[in-house]
């Protein structure tokens, strides 16, 4: 089996345009979540999310086409026989809304085809790409699915772009499912009451290794596992054993060909509703016991941006191990009592090559990446 | 590699059915038929009922693969995988669950209905009906042959990801308002494929990716996942 090597990431989130300003508005403890301004959410539960300015659908065009100039603007050249995998739950959900309230759109924006065929010629692509819709985990199963392609020796290039928006059509939807925090998110914390929905976009170029040096590209770090397990227990709602997420990540330590011993830090899907942390603290319990493995979810920092959250987590994930450090967990206040020595609210170190990153979502879904630190 | 098919199940505008069952298989471009739970649960379901049409369309199209591969009941679950390409998802649940967002602000947005706006929840049905802990996702793509999921199903097993995946297509008619920028004729159509070689002779054949990527079945090329159909079905039968 071949190295998947990523050569290059690339993020654009509510706490900037890049990794950069994602890696150290984090390490400050910062936060993206605010009022948000794109519609009006007097009927909701919450009127907060992490959003990023200029993504408002004004010219009947969606929201998602500058965030793609924004994610593949700084994002470097990419092999014309890379394979495109996309991620997205609701491609251009805005345009919908337009219809439907009798504004200008155009319908054929609706269906993931056209955003696929427009990233495809933008790199002059020959594969036309595939969209992946797994819910929250559409764009870690994404990430796998390249490195599975990579590792096999289907593909020496895999272009993977994730990305979803802040829409009312979401907002109310989770509202109505009274899973939004009023306020903003507070994963694992004890008191938590909810997510905070945010948007964002990730762009990671994979590749084999032989292909990354004779390109003389960089390689950022290795995607050494990967799983993916559906719970078979509710649409909507996590297994509360865990299965899914245990089995998904059995999986990939399978794949990494390494013990649970050697993972050295956990970034979490942490999406600060009750019971999906709660299912998340179980199944770390049962797959790495009373071992305190730093932990942590972004989600209090930039929101659940739902498709596009594996890919932010996998990106950063790169920039953790490179760093040998993991964020806080902002929005934390006091953990939950099976987090503790897991979670921080400060900077934790890394001690390990070894990041574990998972998402669950709607459908059962759950995912899991093993990422490992490239040796300098 | 070959891969070994086992199962096929469809809805389409000529009706239900599956391989063994001796239906007759076509996929004109007519109105689906009204799936009630009866045509496809023998057995009260209390879920049926609640699914958006989209979802009992995938459901009943997994239902009847698994039935024709003879796996459909199970007392342990499996990790079985579901790779489902859709061309516009549940955009006709996206549109009725809409409409109650524009209802009061959004006050009296469904829960309901919202549970069902994403593309892959209809496999969160079929994984907790028929306890199925694989890889279960829906993909979008641009061509219109249908063989994207089979495609990658196949590039699945090869790889040795899971050794039973079903692959498919689900689309329900597409909406008026978008009828100018999208062709489809509306259906599910699932196949259930292993990377193991039966125990018992299923009377199908084996299905693999020709060099220029085109789908082969019993290394004669497929064409459209219609014509591989009729053709497992011609062979079965005769």
């Amino acid at each position: 089996m071949r190295e998947a090597c990523i050569s290059s990431a690339h993020t654009v989130t509510g706490l900037g345009p890049n990794l950069d300003s994602l890696w150290h508005g984090l390490m400050a403890g910062g936060s993206a979540i605010r009022p948000l301004t794109r519609f009006a959410t007097g009927r909701y539960l919450s009127g907060n999310a992490s959003w990023i300015d200029g993504l408002k659908s004004t010219d009947g065009r969606s929201g998602i086409y500058p965030l793609l100039e924004r994610l593949l603007d700084g994002f470097g050249p990419v092999p014309a026989d890379a394979t495109l995998i996309t991620a997205s739950t609701k491609g251009c959900v805005d345009v919908m809304e337009r219809l439907q309230a009798g504004l200008p759109g155009d319908p054929a924006e609706v269906p993931m085809a056209q955003l696929l065929s427009g990233i495809a010629a933008r790199f002059n692509l020959t594969s036309q790409g595939i969209n992946i819709n797994a819910a929250c985990a559409s764009s870690t199963i994404a990430v796998a699915r390249a490195a599975a392609m990579i590792a096999s020796g289907r593909s020496e290039a895999v272009l993977v772009v994730c990305m979803d928006l802040v829409s009312e059509f979401v907002f109310s939807g989770f509202s109505a499912l009274q899973a939004l925090s009023p306020g903003a998110c507070r994963p694992f914390d004890r008191n938590r009451n909810g997510l905070t929905l945010g948007e964002g976009g990730a762009a990671l170029l994979l590749m084999s290794r032989e292909r990354a040096l004779r390109e003389g590209r960089p390689v950022l770090g290795v995607v050494a596992g990967w799983g993916a397990a559906n719970d078979a227990t509710h649409i909507t709602a996590p297994a509360r054993d865990g299965c899914g997420l245990i089995q998904s990540v059995r999986q990939a330590l399978e794949r990494a060909a390494i013990g649970p011993q050697q993972i050295a830090a956990i970034s979490a899907h942490g999406t600060a509703t009750i019971y999906n942390d709660q299912m998340e603290l179980t199944a770390f319990r049962t797959l790495f016991g009373e071992r305190h493995i730093p932990m942590n979810s972004i989600k209090g920092s930039i929101g659940h941006t739902l498709g596009a959250a594996g890919g932010i987590e996998a990106a950063l994930g790169l920039k953790c191990l490179k760093e040998s450090q993991l964020p806080p967990t902002v929005g934390m206040l006091e953990p939950e009592e099976a987090g503790e020595g897991f979670l921080s609210r400060s900077v934790q170190q890394i001690n390990g090559d070894y990041l574990l990153s998972t998402n669950s979502g709607f459908g059962g879904v759950n995912a899991a990446l093993i990422l490992r630190r490239e040796e300098i | 590699m070959d891969v070994y098919l086992t199962g096929i199940g469809w809805v389409t505008g000529a009706g239900f059915g599956w391989g063994r069952r001796g239906n007759d298989y076509s996929f004109p471009d007519l109105p689906l038929p009204v799936l009630t739970r009866k045509d496809v649960f023998p057995e009260p379901n209390q879920r049926f009922g609640r699914m958006s049409n989209y979802a009992k369309l995938g459901l009943a199209g997994i239902a009847f693969a698994l039935r024709d591969a003879g796996v459909e009941t199970w007392d342990t679950k499996r990790p079985f995988g579901v790779i489902a390409s859709t061309r516009m998802g549940c955009l006709a649940t996206d549109l009725e669950y809409h409409q109650t967002v524009l209802l009061n602000g959004g006050g009296l947005a469904s829960p309901n209905l919202f549970a069902y706006t994403l593309a892959n929840c209809f496999l969160g049905d079929a994984a907790i009906q028929f306890g199925l802990t694989g890889s279960l996702l829906a993909i979008n793509e641009t061509g219109e042959d249908g063989l994207g999921a089979i495609r990658m199903a196949m590039e699945e097993l090869a790889m040795g990801e899971a050794d039973t995946i079903l692959a498919g297509i689900c689309d329900l008619p597409v909406p008026d308002a978008f009828s100018d920028c999208v062709t489809l004729k509306p259906g599910a159509v699932f196949l259930v494929m292993t990377a193991t070689q039966p125990v018992a002779p299923t009377g199908y054949g084996t299905v693999s990716l020709g060099d220029d990527g085109g789908l082969l079945y019993n290394k004669v090329h497929a064409g459209s996942l219609a014509a591989l159909i009729q053709t497992a079905l011609g062979q079965c039968n005769s």
